[in-house]
Parts: C-alpha cells; structure tokens; sequence
C-alpha cells in the first residue's frame, strides 16, 4: 500500500510516516502544494494525507487536481483549522475523512485502514487473526465459525485495536476514538476500563485466549501471533 | 433622555420663570399707574370744590352727582383731615357691590363747616387690569410656542451632522469590510469629532484584524508543535523496553499534552465566537439535536447510571450556526453528565422556546455570577477545563439566546430561551 504524505512540518511528517512504516505501508512525502502535486501526477497512491494549510497555497487545490487524474485514491484531510467550511469544502471537493490537528497516531492509522478496505475491497474484506475474523462492514465478529456478540462500543474498540496490533494505545487514544469530543466530558476512563473489560472477558471466553495487554496502567495493547 | 427634550424642558422652566417674575413686576406696576391715576381725579375734584366754596356757592345744592360720587355733609365743629381709603358701596347700574376708592375731607366756607367724600369707582381699573392680565398671558403663551418650534427648527438644523454621524456610528460593524464615510459639514466642532470617529474606527478595524490574524496564526503554530510533542510521545510509549518509571512519566507528558492542546482549541473557539467569526445562520432544531445527541452518548449516561428524562413538548428552533449549535449542545450534556453523580437523573424539556435541563450533582448552589466565568472550577474534576459552560455561555450571547442557572429542588437548572427584547 502506497501512501502520499504532504505536510510542512517536517518533524510531524517524519513522526507520521515512522507510524505508518510501522505498519507496513509504503511512505513518501512532500512539503507543499507543488512537490505534492508533481508527485501525484508521476505517480499513482492508494491514498493521500493532505494538509489544508500548506505554505504555497491550500491543500483544497489539490485534492481538486488528484481528483480529476486518480479519482480513485483515497484522500484524508489532516489540519490545525478545526473549522466546519473547511472539512465541508473538503468532503465536497471528495475527500474521504479529515482530522484535527493534533491528532492520535492510533486514529490515523485506524482511519487510513478503514478507508483503504472501503475503496480496495468496498469493506468486504474480513480481517483474519488467529481464530478471530472480523467483518468490518456488515459489523460482525465470528470466533471459530461461531458469531461473537458484541455492542457497537465493543466492536468498534476491537476494529480500533486490531488496526493498531501490537501497538500501546492509551486511555485518551481510546476514549477519543469511541466519543470524539465528548471524550473528556465524563470520567471517561472508567468507561473505556469497562467497556475493554466486557470486550475482553467476551473475547477470552470464545476464543480461549486473553489477547490484551495492560500497560502499566496508562495503556493496553493487542497481542496476536 | 434626548438632547432635545432635555434642552426644551431647561427652556421652557426658564421662560416659564422669567415670565411669571416680569408678569407680577408689570401688573403691580399697572396697578400703580392706574391707582395715581384715581387719586389725580379725585384730587382734581377736590379742588373743583374747594374753588366753589371760594366763590360762595351752597355745597349741598350744587354738587348732587348722577352717579353718587360726591357726598357732603355739615360738620359743627371746624376740623382739618384728609385721606384716602377704599371701600365698596352698592352700584344701581351694576346692581352688585363694586369696590370704590374713597377721599374724604373737610372744607369750610365762612361759618359753615363741611365733610366732603368723593368716591371713584375702581371697576374699570379692575377690568383693565384683568385685560392686562389676559394679554400677559396670551403674549406668554404665544411668545413660548413661537420660540419653542424656532428652537426646534434651529436644534435640528445644527445638530443634523451630529445625527448623521450617529447613524453611521449605528449601522457600522468592526467586523465588515465597508469603509465609513463622513460628509464635511462646515461646522468646526463637528468635522473635528467626524475626523477623530474616523481615526478612532480605522484604529479599531486594523486592531480587530490583527488580533483576528494573531489568535489564528497563534493557534495555527501551537497546534502543529503541539501535534509532534503528542505524536512523539505516543511513539516512545509503543517502546515497550521502557521501565515502568519512565513509562508512567511520558505517560504523564503525553497527558499534559492532550490537556493543552485540548485548552488551546476552547481558547481559540471562544475568541472566534466572541469576534463572531461563525457566519451562516440556520434555523437549528434542538429538540432534534438534542435527541442525536443523547442517542449517541447513550452508554456515557447508562455507565454511570444516570437515568435521562427527555420531555419534547414542543418543537424549539433557534437561529445559529449549526457548529455552534452543536458545541452548545454538547457542552450543556457534558455539563449535566460530567458534575452528576451515580444513580443521578437528568431531565431535559422543552416548551414554548425555551430549553431546560435539570440534573442531580452536589448539593450544593454555585455562585451564578462564577458559573458562566473562564476557569471557574467548581469540583475537583481534572478533566474539565472550565471552560465548557463559558463557552456556552458566549454561544448563548452571540446568537441572542439567554442562558441561566439556579438551583432549587436539590437539583441544578441550566435554562436556554430567546432574549426578551427579541420578536
């Protein structure tokens, strides 16, 4: 999978593309409009993560571009400007997602993967670990054939930690992930331990393995072979 | 009150006073002339008389008046008096009592000695005086009208630049691109003041463009370092060689992080509010919002059961942003949710265009003037930054809504309705 990086913070960009090499997909990036726009043209990607505020001229233009060459790659917004005429003008010119500055890796990541499975296999494709597979667009869980019960909250906290396997995903990452701007309106935190509770509990029980992990106490993560 | 009103009501007690001390000055100077006037007459009579007994003539035979003016009378004893009195005596013509001015005094011819009073009636001074009087007024009257309307005419005329200005100062927003333009009026005092509103306003526009320009530029730079120090500190956390020392410090780093960043975003939401840079109103329906809300933060409320009491009565619309509209929703939710305890209950109604949601929490009245406050915390809550009811609070202000709280009941209401000045 090829991914195209465009933003002008070097360091952000370096941290982003570590992230996502991590995760086995292939990174290149580019710092402005221009370079960015040369490399879409050159070259086809899977998806690009583009930033609205770049210094020669606003990532908008370019998804405009990319849209009418390779209509088929995929397109996150990522940007510091948390205003609404900027995420609607971006969907409306065909972006797939966006995302506020400052973001978590873990939700890029889970993000970027969602979206690949959407334009690569329309959702279809199941997700196979060990004796677990997930079906992430008609939301089911099935361990050895048979159908796991899970509320939306636990689905989605399982999708979220199978897209960032092996990794450390903290209790902020989680609750934002589950409740986005409502994450600190309530002692979240409990709620993420009860919800990663009954989802754990669930998964030991059928697939007769606990694949979480705690922390220390400030993360989890999900093993699996 | 109005310039003018004000202007008018000194004018008119000023006149109002000037005439009444000039009117009661000029009658009682009437009154003088008139009374010297009487006592000349009769003084003038008086000395017909006294020739007449000069000359010998019988008194009594020769003086009987048609209109009883003169009386005489023999004396015995010779006497010398004069004076002056007033009195009021039966008049046949007028067929009432009238008031007289009275002379009475002596006079003798040869042996024969004589009281004579000679009586002046006072009723045309009397008229005279009334018609004095009627005039007065009328002038009075008349002369305060004529000067009011003049004083109208001219106040409206002078001060038009002033009100022109007024109006331009009225419809002038910082906010908008349009420039201001004063006419020259010709009146010093007034192109001077129009000068100074219009340094004064370009002053304010270039302020309110660089301050826009600065709190985004600010916001815009912080949110990017703010995004590496995040990222990497999640990265570093992935590294799970850390011992459990450094793990739980970064850990606390990356926290730290997430609230400043989370601070940072409210800061900035609230200067765009205040600047009202959120354009494009809507009708917004909250009953339906409210619903989507709830439905969405559903397991928030049954983890920490809160039982949620939803009464739509009626449908409420406001006009606003719809961002706005749903941070305003959501602040007032997490508010309700996020200071409520166990087994707590949160009922939420609405009724004629007024919202109101109630909730359980500590027993406790919070100061209504500290609620609405930046930074005002109430409990010990880390994870509230204080801000969210503020920024509640200036949605509510900006979109001529009215937020407020009290408590009674045990429990704390929040309640959102139109402004009253507001159709």
């Amino acid at each position: 999978m090829k991914i195209l990086v465009i933003e002008d913070e070097s360091t952000l960009r370096e941290t982003i593309i570590s992230y996502l090499e991590g995760e086995g997909f292939l990174c290149e990036h580019a710092a402005s409009v221009e370079l960015g726009s040369e490399k879409v043209c050159l070259y086809e990607y899977d998806c690009i993560l583009v930033d609205i505020g770049l210094p020669d001229g606003s990532g908008l233009s370019l998804i405009k571009e990319l849209k009418k060459i390779h209509p088929e790659t995929g397109i996150i917004i990522i940007s510091a400007k948390n205003s609404i005429e900027d995420k609607i003008s971006g969907l409306d010119l065909g972006a797939d997602d966006y995302l506020t500055k400052p973001f978590h890796l873990p939700e890029l990541n889970s993000r970027l993967k969602s979206l690949l499975r959407r334009r690569k296999f329309e959702g279809k494709q199941a997700i196979l670990i060990e004796n677990i597979t997930i079906f992430p667009e008609n939301r089911q869980v099935y361990v050895d054939k048979e159908l796991l019960q899970l509320t939306k909250s636990e689905f989605d906290l399982l999708l979220f930690f199978t897209s960032n396997r092996g990794r450390v995903l903290s209790k902020e990452s989680i609750a934002e992930h589950l409740w986005g701007d409502f994450a600190d309106a309530a002692d979240s935190f409990d709620f993420v331990y009860s919800h990663l509770k009954n989802l754990r509990r669930k998964l030991a029980e059928k697939a007769g393995k606990d694949h979480f992990q705690n922390v220390y106490g400030t993360g989890y993560v999900f093993m699996a072979e | 009150m109005r310039l003018q009103a004000k202007i008018n009501i000194r004018f008119l007690a000023l006149m109002f006073l000037i005439f009444s001390v000039a009117g009661v000055v000029f009658y009682y100077m009437i009154g003088e002339v008139a009374d010297r006037n009487i006592r000349e007459m009769l003084e003038s009579r008086r000395a017909y008389i006294l020739l007449n007994l000069q000359k010998g003539t019988s008194l009594s035979d020769s003086f009987a008046s048609p209109d009883n003016s003169i009386f005489i009378r023999h004396i015995d004893e010779s006497k010398k008096y004069r004076f002056y009195s007033d009195t009021l005596a039966y008049d046949q013509a007028e067929k009432e009592l009238i008031p007289f001015r009275k002379l009475t005094f002596t006079a003798s011819s040869g042996d024969h000695h004589y009281e004579v009073v000679l009586m002046q009636s006072l009723l045309e001074t009397e008229d005279f005086r009334i018609l004095i009087f009627i005039f007065l007024g009328g002038l009075f009257l008349f002369v305060m009208t004529s000067l009011f309307f003049v004083n109208r005419w001219l106040y409206s005329k002078a001060w038009n630049p002033f009100f022109k200005s007024l109006s331009l100062l009225n419809s002038w927003k910082f906010s908008e691109e349009k420039s201001v333009h004063f006419e020259t009026t010709g009146i010093a005092e007034f192109d001077q003041l129009n000068d100074l509103l219009k340094s004064m306003m370009q002053k304010i526009r270039t302020d309110f463009i660089n301050l826009k320009e600065f709190t985004e530029n600010a916001s815009h730079e912080i949110q990017t370092p703010l995004a590496i120090i995040k990222s990497k500190l999640e990265l570093v956390l992935q590294d799970q060689s850390l011992s459990a020392t450094q793990h739980k410090q970064i850990q606390a780093a990356f926290e730290s992080a997430i609230r400043l960043s989370k601070l940072n975003e409210s800061l900035l939401l609230l200067s765009k509010i205040e600047n009202q840079q959120f354009v494009g109103q809507k009708e917004i329906d909250f009953v339906h919002l409210i619903q989507s809300r709830i439905d969405s933060l559903q397991e928030l409320f049954d983890l920490k059961q809160i039982e949620i009491e939803f009464q739509a009565e009626s449908h409420v619309f406001y006009s606003m942003n719809p961002l706005l509209a749903e941070i305003l929703v959501n602040n007032l939710l997490s508010n309700a949710l996020r200071h409520n305890h166990e087994n707590g209950k949160i009922i939420i109604s609405t009724e004629s265009n007024e919202i109101s949601i109630i909730n359980t929490g500590e027993n406790q009245e919070i100061d209504p003037k500290r609620l609405f406050q930046r930074f005002a915390k109430h409990s010990m809550s880390i994870e509230s930054n204080g801000l969210g009811l503020s920024i509640a609070n200036e949605i509510c202000k900006s979109n001529h809504l009215q937020l407020t709280y009290c408590y009674s009941g045990g429990m704390h209401h929040f309640v959102l309705r139109q402004e009253d000045n507001l159709i």
